[in-house]
C-alpha cells in the first residue's frame, strides 16, 4: 500500500498559471507576418489600381479610396503588432500553457496527460526563418487544441521531444 | 453452458432472407426511379407477362446472391490474439479484424422485418477515428447476448460465464411517463416540424392553385375576412394539439418500453416501438452527463437525463450522435440511482459561481437596444408606414428582458472537490455534470475592458463538448483553473 495523505490544500499555494512569465514568439515571426501582410497588401493594392483605371465613376473619389485604404493598411499593421506581441507561450513541469488574443486574452492550458498528438509544421517562409508551428491536439476537438506558431524550430523540435517523451510515460 | 465462438461459425439461417431482403431494398432504392421512368416512356409496349417474367428473374438472381452471400459470411473470436474476425463477400472477399480492446460498444437492434422473423442484428462500435464498424445481421437472441459478453469481457475470457436470466430492470418507463415527458418537452423540435409541415401544405395549395389556375385572389379574399378573432383561436388551439400530439407519438415512438437493467458495471439501455434499440454505456467513458427540466416537468416531478460518451475523434456526425444516450422521464429516485451508477456517488454542488451583471449588458445592447435603434431609424428615415407598428418595441423588450433576466439567473458554475456542475437555460433548465479528470483543456478569458472590473470566462474543454461559464470572477476563475489544474496533474484516473 502507498503512502497516503489527504491533507487540505491552500488554493492560493498552488502553482499559479497566470504568474509564470511567458516566452515570447521569435521576433522573426513578426518577419513572417510582414512578409505575408506584404502580399496581401500587393495583391489589393494591384486590384484598386484596375478598379481605379477601368471604372470612370469610381476616380473621382481616388483620393477618398486610397486615404481610406492607407488608413486600414495601418491600422491592420498596428493590430497584427500587438496581436504577435502579446502571445506567449510556457512548457511548465506537467503542462503547457499559450496565450493570444487582442481583444479578448484567453489562455489556454493542457495538460501533458491529455495530449494525443503533436505537430510541427513548417511553411515556405518559416523555413527561410527556421521557424516552426506546433499544433498539440486533444480529444477536446478543434476547441481544445493548440497553434503555436513563430518557434525556433530547434526548440520547437526540443518541445515535441519532450511533450512525446512525456505522453509515453503516461501510458 | 458456454457457447463456443473460436470456430467460424454463420448467422442464423434465416439471414438469407434478411440478407435477401437487404439487397432489394438497396436495389429498388438505386432502379426504382429510372424503371418508373423506363415503364412509362415505353407506354405498355410489352406485356404484364414480359415485366413480371424480368421480375420474377430478378428476384431469382438476388435470392441466389443472398444465398451465397449467407453462406460466405462468418465470424469468429480470436481468442490468442484477442480479436473478433469476419470474412465476407462473394467475388471480394474481405476480412474484417477488429481487436477487443478496441471495441466501444455493442448494440443489439431489431428492425421490423428481424422482429417478424424473430432474430437481431449485432453491431459493433470501435473506438478512434478510423472507420471500422462491423454488424452482424442475423443472430438469435441468445447467441446475441453470449457473443456481446464475451466481447466487452476482453481482459478475462476464461472467467466469463453469462448470466442467461435476465435481472430486473432498474429504470423502467411506464406509458404514463411516456405521455408525461411527451406532454412536457421539445416544443421546440415539434413546432420547427410543424411549421415545415404547414409551409409545405402552403406551397402545395400554391401549386395547387397555379395548376388549376383558380383565382387565388378570391380565396385570399375570403380567407382574410373569415380571419376573425374566433378563427384565429381556433387555429392557435389546433395548432397547441398538433404539438403536443406529434410530441407525444414521437416520444412514444423513440422511447416505447425504454429501460435500463444494470449489466456487469454497465448498463443495458433499450427502448423504441417500431425498431427496439440496444446500447450500452460503460460508465468510465462516459465524458459528460447533464439533465434538463423546466417548470412543468419540475411539478410533475420528472426530468430528461443525457449522458455523453467520448464524440471527439469520431469520424462522422451519425457516430456522435449515437454516443449520446438520452433518458427520458426519469424522477429524482431513479435520476440519482443512475448518477451513482456512473459516478459512484452523487455529485453534490459546490460552491456557486455567480455571473457579473455585465453578463446582462451585453445581451441587452445586442438583443434590445440595437434592434429597436434600427427599426426606429428605419421607421422614420426609410418607411414612414412602419410608425405605428413602433409600438410592438415596447412588448418585445420586456418579453426579451425577462427571458434574458431567467437566463442569468439561471447562469451558475457549481465547483468542488471532484465535480463540477453547470447550470443553465431559460425555460429548460439543464445542469452538465463533468468529473475533474475528464477535462481536456482549460481556456480562460478575458475582454481587455474587463480588467479592472475582474471579470472573465472559463472555457473547460471536454470529448464531449465545452462547457463555457460567462462574466465570473477573473479571480475566482484564475483561481479554480489552478486547483483544477492540480488536480489533473496529480490523478492517475484517465479520462476514458
Amino acid at each position: 500500500m502507498q503512502e497516503f495523505t489527504n491533507d487540505p490544500i491552500d488554493i492560493n499555494l498552488l502553482p499559479q498559471f497566470q504568474e509564470v512569465p511567458l516566452n515570447s514568439l521569435s521576433p522573426k515571426y513578426w518577419k513572417i507576418v510582414v512578409i505575408n501582410m506584404g502580399i496581401f497588401m500587393a495583391v489589393t493594392t494591384i486590384g484598386i489600381i484596375f478598379l481605379l483605371l477601368f471604372n470612370a465613376e469610381i476616380k473621382k473619389y481616388t483620393g477618398l479610396i486610397i486615404g481610406a485604404y492607407l488608413v486600414l493598411m495601418v491600422l491592420m499593421f498596428l493590430l497584427y503588432r500587438a496581436d504577435v506581441n502579446r502571445r506567449g507561450f510556457a512548457v511548465r513541469e506537467k503542462d503547457i500553457i499559450y496565450r493570444h488574443g487582442l481583444i479578448a486574452i484567453s489562455t489556454t492550458i493542457i495538460p501533458f496527460s491529455r495530449i494525443q498528438h503533436i505537430a510541427l509544421d513548417e511553411g515556405l517562409f518559416s523555413r527561410m526563418y527556421q521557424l516552426g508551428q506546433l499544433r498539440i491536439f486533444t480529444a477536446g476537438g478543434n476547441s481544445g487544441s493548440l497553434h503555436i506558431p513563430g518557434i525556433e524550430i530547434e526548440e520547437a523540435r526540443q518541445i515535441k521531444e519532450l511533450l512525446m517523451r512525456q505522453i509515453s510515460l503516461q501510458d | 453452458m458456454d457457447q463456443d465462438f473460436s470456430k467460424p461459425q454463420k448467422q442464423s439461417a434465416t439471414g438469407v432472407i434478411i440478407m435477401f431482403a437487404n439487397n432489394l431494398q438497396k436495389v429498388i432504392r438505386a432502379v426504382a426511379l429510372p424503371l418508373i421512368f423506363i415503364v412509362l416512356k415505353s407506354k405498355g409496349n410489352y406485356g404484364i407477362e414480359f415485366i413480371l417474367g424480368i421480375s420474377f428473374l430478378f428476384l431469382l438472381l438476388l435470392a441466389i446472391y443472398a444465398w451465397f452471400s449467407y453462406q460466405q459470411f462468418s465470424f469468429f473470436l480470436d481468442e490468442d490474439k484477442q480479436e473478433f474476425v469476419i470474412n465476407e463477400g462473394i467475388f471480394n472477399k474481405s476480412t474484417l479484424t477488429i481487436q477487443l480492446n478496441k471495441i466501444q460498444q455493442v448494440n443489439i437492434n431489431q428492425s421490423l422485418l428481424q422482429q417478424i422473423i424473430g432474430v437481431y442484428s449485432l453491431d459493433i462500435d470501435t473506438a478512434g477515428s478510423e472507420k471500422k464498424e462491423a454488424s452482424i445481421k442475423a443472430i438469435d437472441h441468445l447467441t446475441a447476448t453470449r457473443l456481446k459478453q464475451r466481447l466487452l469481457s476482453e481482459r478475462d475470457p476464461i472467467t466469463t460465464t453469462v448470466a442467461v436470466a435476465t435481472p430486473k430492470p432498474m429504470l423502467k418507463l411506464s406509458n404514463a411517463t411516456l405521455l408525461k415527458v411527451g406532454i412536457t418537452s421539445n416544443y421546440g423540435a415539434s413546432i420547427l416540424l410543424l411549421m415545415g409541415f404547414i409551409f409545405g401544405l402552403i406551397q402545395f395549395f400554391k401549386d395547387y392553385t397555379a395548376l388549376f389556375e383558380v383565382e387565388t385572389t378570391e380565396i385570399y379574399a375570403e380567407l382574410s375576412q373569415g380571419f376573425g378573432f374566433i378563427s384565429i383561436c381556433f387555429f392557435i388551439g389546433f395548432a397547441l394539439i398538433v404539438v403536443l400530439g406529434t410530441n407525444i407519438i414521437r416520444t412514444f415512438i423513440r422511447y416505447f418500453q425504454f429501460q435500463i437493467i444494470r449489466q456487469k458495471g454497465a448498463l443495458a439501455i433499450s427502448s423504441g416501438l417500431l425498431t427496439r434499440k440496444n446500447t450500452l454505456l460503460t460508465p468510465k467513458k462516459v465524458q459528460l452527463s447533464a439533465y434538463s427540466q423546466n417548470y412543468f416537468q419540475k411539478k410533475l416531478g420528472i426530468s430528461n437525463m443525457k449522458v455523453k460518451q467520448a464524440a471527439y475523434g469520431t469520424a462522422d456526425e451519425e457516430e456522435s450522435k449515437k454516443s449520446h444516450i438520452e433518458i427520458p422521464g426519469c424522477n429524482e429516485p431513479e435520476r440519482q440511482d443512475i448518477l451513482k451508477m456512473i459516478y459512484d456517488q452523487i455529485p453534490q454542488k459546490g460552491k456557486a459561481l455567480i455571473p457579473n451583471y455585465r453578463f446582462l449588458f451585453l445581451q441587452i445592447m445586442l438583443k434590445i437596444v440595437g434592434p429597436s435603434v434600427l427599426s426606429c431609424f428605419f421607421a422614420f428615415a426609410v418607411y414612414q408606414p412602419l410608425q405605428p407598428y413602433l409600438a410592438l418595441l415596447i412588448p418585445y423588450a420586456i418579453l426579451v428582458l425577462i427571458l434574458l433576466y431567467f437566463e442569468y439567473k439561471h447562469h451558475r458554475l457549481y465547483a468542488n472537490q471532484g465535480f463540477i456542475i453547470k447550470k443553465s437555460g431559460i425555460w429548460d433548465i439543464t445542469e452538465e455534470i463533468i468529473e475533474i479528470h475528464k477535462i481536456q483543456a482549460i481556456t480562460s478569458k478575458q475582454y481587455f475592458w474587463h480588467k479592472k472590473a475582474d471579470v472573465g470566462h472559463l472555457l473547460l474543454h471536454t470529448a464531449a463538448g465545452v462547457i463555457h461559464f460567462k462574466y465570473g470572477n477573473y479571480s475566482q476563475i484564475n483561481n479554480l483553473v489552478n486547483y483544477w489544474l492540480y488536480q489533473l496533474e496529480r490523478t492517475k484516473k484517465d479520462w476514458i
